[in-house]
């Protein structure tokens, strides 16, 4: 995929994912970038977030662990923005925003069905499989032999709705109905991208700056 | 600190204006984008993947909404 065809895509999709959308929107601008940077702190500081969210599950208060799960997931998309006002996309933000997804909603989901609000089985299941598809990635990796991010779209979306399942959870929001939706849902596009990052050919690495 | 932000039917309708309203925007949204997409070469794996991936956006749309109307006994 060219630069504009790349930019154009992520603009069309509004960056779904914050960071992952905003560094894979210019592939061709790569440049050394600190990891210190404004983007970075808004992703580090939706850790911020978690301990008032166990503090409000733990007392019982739904409404806050709503509120406080809502700014974390409302932090993902303003890292997303910072990093394009700032011009400050990287790699290691892209990495570091889907590790920071990971941690947080999944501490989030185990303490909720800890706390009996969201049913174990689809938690421990959702778990497994958001492991799994870590694992997938890592291979992915291996097999390019470069740092890269496979870039699904459907795993972007289905990111968003992990958020979403959290907050569900915490609003005691149908519960049931959206985390048995979740789990086929998940399933269907880890084989797809299981296919995609296994099997299929790796797309070539962008030309470096200068080459185009 | 009170225990509650707003009163219970307050909190239930934000969430599902919270939940209904994006998911029915997502819907929109992704139908869109898979209509754009449909003149794009299906060959193509990344134009594959993209249309794989606004066809779940439509999935978890419809099931954002579905569950709103569940949730409100609507359906």
């Amino acid at each position: 995929m060219g630069a504009a065809e790349s930019r154009a895509a992520a603009v069309a999709d509004a960056a779904p994912t914050g960071q992952l959308a905003a560094a894979d929107a210019a592939p061709a601008r790569r440049r050394v970038v600190s990891p210190f940077n404004p983007a970075n702190a808004v992703t580090a500081s939706r850790f911020l977030c978690l301990p008032p969210f166990a503090w409000a599950v733990d007392n019982g208060y739904h409404q806050w662990a709503t509120l406080f799960i809502f700014i974390c997931g409302w932090l993902d998309k303003v890292d997303g923005l910072v990093a394009r006002v700032f011009d400050c996309r990287s790699a290691f933000g892209e990495l570091f925003d889907a590790i920071t997804d990971g941690i947080c909603y999944g501490f989030a989901l185990i303490l909720l069905a800890a706390y009996g609000w969201a049913p174990a089985l689809p938690v421990a299941l959702i778990i497994g499989l958001g492991l799994l598809n870590s694992g997938m990635r890592g291979v992915y990796v291996r097999r390019a032999g470069r740092a890269v991010n496979y870039k699904s779209y459907a795993m972007e979306r289905i990111v968003g709705y992990t958020g979403y399942l959290v907050g569900f959870a915490t609003a005691q929001f149908e519960v049931t109905f959206y985390y048995w939706l979740f789990v086929p849902l998940m399933t269907i596009i880890l084989v797809h991208d299981t296919k995609r990052m296994l099997i299929d050919p790796i797309p070539p690495a962008p030309a470096p700056e200068g080459a185009r | 600190m009170t225990a509650e932000l707003v009163s219970p039917t307050v909190f239930a309708w934000i969430v599902t204006f919270l939940t209904g309203v994006v998911a029915g925007a997502w819907f929109v949204y992704d139908i869109i984008n898979l209509i754009r997409a449909r003149r794009a070469d299906g060959s193509d794996p990344l134009v594959s993947d993209r249309r794989f991936g606004y066809m779940v956006g439509l999935v978890i749309g419809i099931g954002g909404v579905l569950g709103c109307l569940r949730f409100h006994d609507v359906m």
